[in-house]
């Protein structure tokens, strides 16, 4: 099984896995090196070129990971959008749906 | 100062308001279609829209203001003060597709999705109803600082700047709905980028360019002020190391919740007018890149400004210093298009909080509690309605601040200290319930407002650092909410259960996640067990 996976089913995809876990972790990496490598940068130091380089690698490594599961969910949770409106719309104007018993 | 416009600039303001009037025009159509259409553009919207809107509305006129304080006062280091917006990084990627996932309309209506009961209904009115006059304070604090900016660049009365250009913003929110403000959003974000760039480059470049900059503060002795990281001490001082790891705390880990920032009341709209959960995350990510990017042009700019006019001592003097940047150097005939940049960032959050706050006043409060029958022609009107009286009450506000720091500081106090945790445990505990959050909420109102205003001046505790601040509201918030919690009944395992499948919330669910595989609609392995979905809604389990 590969370190990251690419290739997901809709109710895999649901759950929360390691690519998640990875992602939650680059993602403020990406934004702090990005904030202080952009301020850096224009001052044409070289700490700052090197962090803005380094933010940007990240920026594309974690869509790497994270896109092809966020493909699947949303291409799974499209399917099941219009229920759960009409449920929405259901509660807002107090209607009820009609209980069966389990 | 006094600028004098030519007629080249006039133009560059005339065309640009025709422009945002143009968008409310072409758009009108698509706005009255459904209550869908005039608050979330139809949820049908890709990314890359809602990103910019996130990045516009977030670019306010009180944001150059703000920034080039703490820049000025701080140097390079003031940057983590800006560095609350980052809560979109760990958002963008977990509670951004649980909302999505959510559906709600607001996030007062995501309460009766989480929670259920009295309890959540009782939620969901007061954050309506908080959120309703929230928008209308910042609509009122922004309005200020353009009524500010109005003054210094024309000597106008303050109140000109703060009525005139919301009233022609009120011309396109009134007519098209969100999707007058997502389409202008998209107008102004890339008119104030381009500007922002060229204003700070421009003043960069009259403070003789990164080089000379670095030659000024070394011969002032300040060179400090380049070192992001050089804080007054760990605990001590004015910015000390232990604020910079608070404000990463809250910015970071707060991405986990709903609600640990102000700005996720209008990042929540955004969120559900995108196409898919996909594009909800990609908007709220790279929304918020751009907002940081951004925040590190100007700080270097702002050193510019520093080298250029040092040792002001005055806030409402150097406050406004980005903007000097712009008046004092552009050249004639683009400090129209410049001031008409300034207008793009004003407009788009003007046209934002007027269209959200009309939003909570319409599904949360009219819909809900007074006419739950309401047609969809009725709710835009009443949209429209809420619209007006929201921009006439944000004269009112407007007229009574003057300070925008300090009364900035103290929203995000009241907003996210003391519900800082609550806010991340009702995402991530399926034990907390609609009274806990409830007791949160009320017991922070009380406990901001002494910690930071009474008990200091009656002199029963020291004024305290805006760190500090917060590590003791969230510790005094949690003696009240913990036992509330945990006093009180979980909330209905069928409502958590319909919620688990609905959104797939991270964390600590375990108990319902059982209880959904125990009743068949849940494999081991996560997937649906065959239960088709409006079996599911309807509780045929």
């Amino acid at each position: 099984m590969p370190i990251i996976r690419r290739q997901w089913t809709a109710a895999e995809a649901d759950e929360w896995t390691r690519e998640d876990w990875i992602t939650i972790v680059i993602s403020p990496l990406c934004y702090i090196a990005m904030t202080v490598g952009v301020a850096l940068s224009v001052l044409l130091l070289w700490e700052g070129f090197v962090l803005l380089i380094s933010s940007i690698a990240l920026t594309v490594l974690m869509h790497w990971i994270i896109d092809p599961k966020l493909r699947a969910v949303s291409t799974e949770y499209e399917t099941k959008q219009q229920d759960y409106l009409r449920e929405l719309e259901n509660n807002v104007r107090w209607q009820t749906t009609d209980k069966e018993s389990p | 100062m006094i600028v004098i416009f030519s007629f080249l600039d006039w133009f560059w303001v005339g065309a640009f308001l025709l422009l945002m009037i143009g968008s409310g025009i072409l758009f009108y159509r698509l706005g009255k279609r459904s209550s869908s259409d005039f608050f979330l553009a139809g949820r049908g919207l890709p990314w890359w829209l809602p990103a910019s809107s996130v990045y516009a509305t977030h670019t306010a006129t009180d944001t150059p203001m703000w920034i080039t304080g703490v820049i000025y006062q701080h140097g390079l280091a003031g940057i983590w003060y800006t560095f609350f917006s980052a809560w979109g990084a760990i958002s963008s990627f977990v509670s951004t597709r649980i909302f999505r996932r959510s559906l709600a309309y607001t996030q007062a209506e995501w309460n009766v999705v989480r929670f259920s009961g009295l309890g959540s209904e009782l939620l969901r009115g007061w954050m309506a109803g908080w959120q309703f006059f929230m928008n209308m304070f910042v609509l009122g604090w922004v309005g200020i600082a353009m009524g500010k900016i109005c003054e210094f660049l024309f000597g106008w009365p303050t109140w000109i700047g703060l009525i005139a250009f919301s009233l022609v913003c009120a011309v396109y929110v009134l007519a098209a709905g969100y999707w007058g403000v997502v389409m202008a959003d998209f107008q102004q974000g890339l008119i104030a980028f381009l500007v922002i760039i060229i204003v700070s480059f421009w003043g960069i470049s009259e403070a003789g360019g990164p080089s000379g900059i670095i030659e000024k503060l070394t011969a002032l002795g300040e060179l400090d002020r380049i070192n992001p990281f050089a804080f007054t001490g760990w605990w001590s001082g004015s910015f000390p190391t232990a604020w910079f790891a608070t404000m990463l705390f809250i910015a970071i880990l707060g991405g986990f919740g709903m609600g640990t920032s102000i700005d996720w009341y209008v990042e929540a709209q955004r969120i559900q007018s995108a196409r898919t959960v996909r594009d909800a995350s990609y908007s709220i990510w790279w929304g918020t890149l751009l907002g940081l990017v951004r925040n590190s042009v100007w700080a270097v700019s702002i050193l510019a400004f520093f080298v250029l006019f040092p040792g002001l001592t005055s806030v409402e003097e150097y406050e406004m210093g980005w903007f000097r940047l712009g008046f004092d150097y552009l050249p004639a005939g683009m400090l129209g298009f410049f001031f008409a940049a300034i207008l793009a960032i004003h407009l788009s959050t003007i046209s934002s909080h007027l269209n959200l706050g009309a939003l909570y006043a319409t599904r949360d409060l009219y819909q809900h509690y007074v006419n739950p029958k309401a047609s969809q022609e009725k709710l835009i009107v009443v949209g429209r309605i809420s619209t007006v009286i929201l921009l006439f009450g944000s004269f009112f506000y407007g007229l009574m601040m003057e300070d925008i720091t300090s009364w900035l500081i103290f929203a995000l106090w009241v907003m996210a200290a003391g519900i800082w945790l609550p806010n991340i445990l009702q995402v991530v505990w399926w034990r907390f319930n609609a009274w806990g959050y409830l007791s949160a909420w009320i017991a922070n109102l009380g406990f901001s407002w002494l910690v930071v205003w009474i008990l200091p001046e009656l002199g029963v505790i020291p004024e305290l650092l805006d760190y500090q601040q917060f590590w003791l509201l969230m510790a005094l918030g949690a003696v009240v909410f913990l036992p509330v919690t945990l006093f009180s009944e979980p909330e209905d395992m069928d409502h958590l259960v319909r919620y688990y499948i609905m959104s797939r919330p991270i964390g600590w669910w375990r108990p319902v996640r059982r209880e959904a595989q125990r009743r068949g609609l849940l494999t081991a392995s996560g997937d649906l067990n065959g239960i088709s979905e409006s079996a599911l809604l309807k509780g045929n389990f």
